[in-house]
């Protein structure tokens, strides 16, 4: 999910049409009582979603998320209850009509197997009748959007791409008719850890830019707090133990449920919330071309303060890492030292870095742009300092809610 | 193998046998289109509606326990001798492999891209249409196929009950064993059946690539 550029004109923010309310999606009662069955998988569930905004709904596995979820679209059909989008109550309308102004991701993706991936990615355009041009247009933006070149992949099959490539036709496919609202139902559940996190990334990068109201299922408490903007906490039956923040889910859990289910390690987990770009990084580290005569290179870094010298080539992308001793090898300089590892971007979250630096074994992440060149040097003790003033910051939050207690009593 | 190299030399039992297999082709070629129509529509009613999945199947499953002659036999008086009783009982043989093949086809369909599918705001007809007769498509191919090979052999019975196609053949043959010329008709009309069999084979086998999409085929 690459071209900004791209992405900008692809799609306009959902702000654009609709009644401007600051809510999108609200669900009111919200009750599905299963044939045969005692009690109701959803019961009475009443929500509402903010326009532009990532609502997670996350709680143990069976307690009514997806029930939740595919009544929004009405794959399933309420028992009782009400869903009103954008102002419209669509509880009973046509549900085609509803669903083309839907897009709707599952964790199985449900890829058209029979068919290109264009035709995959142009299915609610068809349906919707726009003409062939539109359609051919809006499938390369697409792809595009969501990294994959068209030329290569337009007229590939299903079967012949990775689950991860899978994944990104699935969410172009439910941004093709640029549907204001998204419906996500773990769609990063089958995938492995590695290309998860990368997809999690970019999709946020993407709804940066396209400001969808999307709610996401997911059983995962760590997607959730990197993924919503509010999360719902669900127990059995969709009851909702809380709705709230990611950060106040994560400094006041409403009750025993929800802090047994976001589990010890608050602190860690919060390391998800904060991005590199929000820290104080190094930016002024010692840096030098690789086409550079390594004499030149080797007395910078000597009449520097500086322990390395990290190498950059012509667009700025770092290569290697220097060290004094390292200019003592008569070798070209494109062989000396240690190549460069560990590169983050400004998105990226702190966890997401410290796991980068743990793995590069560098105890240092490079900060880098989205064409990869070199903005700056992340170090630990950047990592620990932030830790260190969330504490302090939830002692501080503490200290004021006891102080305001009693004052609420005497209110009451 | 002399006796039978002379047997086929003969310019006038090629041209019986000949004209034989053309009839065998006919006999075989209208029940197995019919079956098809019907029991496409037989299976996609049984898959959208679960409660006359098993009723249908029965009934198409006990036709296929009816002996052969006797369903011939009895159809006589209802729609007259001749290819017409034949081309009934074979059109009533076809149907299982048919129906059976749609029903597993469109049930083997990967769920996830039916729900994919209806969230996208697909109609229930469009769905079935656009997407679930080109997955099942392969399974019901197969269904077709084997419903031919079925047909093309039960269709030689058809001769006992004054029938045309190859089983004309092959009961002149039986019906003077053992006098002279028995055996080779009997074998002359067997093998042709076979070597029709095979051809419709490679007939599939074709229809098979020039219809199954790419992105299912293995
Ligand atoms: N089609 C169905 N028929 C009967 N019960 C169902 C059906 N779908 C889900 N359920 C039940 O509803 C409850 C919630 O299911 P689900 O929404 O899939 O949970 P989650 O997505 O949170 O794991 C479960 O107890 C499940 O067994
Ligand atoms: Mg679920």
């Amino acid at each position: 999910m690459t071209d900004r550029a791209n992405a900008d004109t692809a799609v306009s923010p959902a702000a654009a049409e609709g009644t401007g309310s600051s809510v999108m999606i609200d669900l009111i009662e919200l009750t599905k009582r299963f044939p045969g069955t005692q009690d109701p998988a959803v019961d009475r569930l009443t929500l509402q979603i903010p326009r532009g905004e990532i609502v997670v709904f996350v709680g143990p596995s069976g307690c009514g998320k997806t029930t939740s979820l595919k009544m929004i679209n009405r794959i399933i059909e309420p028992t009782s209850g009400s869903i009103v989008i954008d102002g419209e109550d669509v509880t009973t309308i046509d549900p085609n009509r509803l669903r083309r102004r839907i897009g709707y991701v599952i964790q199985q993706i449900g890829l058209f197997p029979h068919v290109t991936i264009e035709e995959n990615v142009a299915t609610v355009p068809k349906l919707l009748g726009w003409d062939r041009d539109r359609i051919h247009a809006r499938v390369d933006e697409l792809l595009d959007v969501v990294g994959l070149d068209p030329e290569i992949y337009r007229q590939r099959y299903p079967k012949e791409l990775s689950g991860g490539q899978r994944q990104r036709v699935g969410v172009a496919r439910a941004l093709a008719a640029d549907p204001p609202v998204l419906l996500m139902d773990e769609p990063f559940g089958a995938i492995d850890p590695i290309t998860r996190t990368r997809l999690q990334n970019e999709f946020l990068r993407l709804q940066a830019e396209l400001q969808k109201t999307i709610a996401f299922v997911t059983h995962d408490i760590d997607e959730a707090i990197k993924m919503g903007d509010r999360i719902a906490i669900l127990r059995e039956h969709s009851h909702i133990a809380q709705f709230a923040t990611p950060e106040e889910i994560l400094t006041q859990p409403a009750n025993e449920f929800v802090e047994d289910f976001v589990g010890t390690g608050a602190t860690l987990k919060r390391l998800k919330l904060s991005r590199v770009r929000e820290v104080d990084y190094t930016t002024d580290a010692l840096t030098g071309r690789i086409d550079e005569p390594r004499e030149v290179l080797r007395r910078r870094l000597h009449e520097s303060e500086w322990t390395a010298i990290l190498l950059l080539d012509a667009d700025g992308r770092p290569q290697r890492w220097l060290r004094g001793p390292d200019f003592l090898h008569d070798r070209p300089v494109t062989q000396l030292g240690l190549p460069a590892r560990a590169f983050v971007e400004g998105h990226a979250t702190l966890s997401d870095a410290l796991e980068e630096m743990l793995l590069g074994s560098a105890g240092v992440a490079i900060v880098v742009d989205n064409r990869g060149s070199y903005l700056g040097i992340l170090d630990i003790d950047d990592i620990i300092t932030s830790i260190q003033t969330m504490r302090d910051a939830d002692a501080e939050f503490h200290r004021a809610a006891k102080l305001v207690d009693p004052l609420d009593e005497v209110a009451e | 193998m002399g006796f039978f190299t002379e047997y086929l030399a003969d310019p006038s039992t090629r041209a019986t046998l000949i004209d034989q297999s053309l009839e065998h082709v006919t006999l075989t070629a209208v029940p197995v289109l019919s079956a098809t129509v019907i029991g496409l529509l037989l299976g996609i009613l049984a898959h959208r509606v679960p409660t006359v999945r098993q009723p249908i199947l029965s009934v198409v499953s006990t036709f296929l326990t009816i002996p052969s002659l006797a369903l011939f036999a009895l159809l006589i008086p209802i729609v007259g001798i001749g290819a017409t009783p034949a081309i009934v009982a074979l059109t009533m043989y076809a149907l299982l492999p048919i129906v059976r093949n749609t029903v597993s086809g469109l049930a083997s369909v990967d769920r996830a891209v039916v729900e994919s599918a209806k969230g996208m705001g697909m109609t229930a007809t469009t769905r079935l249409l656009r997407i679930e007769l080109p997955n099942a498509w392969p399974v019901m191919l197969a269904g077709v196929r084997v419903a031919t090979l079925l047909t093309i052999g039960i269709a030689a019975i058809a001769a006992l009950v004054g029938g045309p196609g190859l089983g004309q053949e092959i009961f002149s043959g039986i019906r003077r064993i053992p006098a002279a010329g028995s055996l080779e008709a009997l074998l002359g009309g067997t093998l042709f059946i076979v070597a029709l069999a095979l051809l419709f084979d490679l007939l599939y086998l074709a229809i098979g690539r020039l219809t199954i999409p790419r992105g299912i085929r293995d």
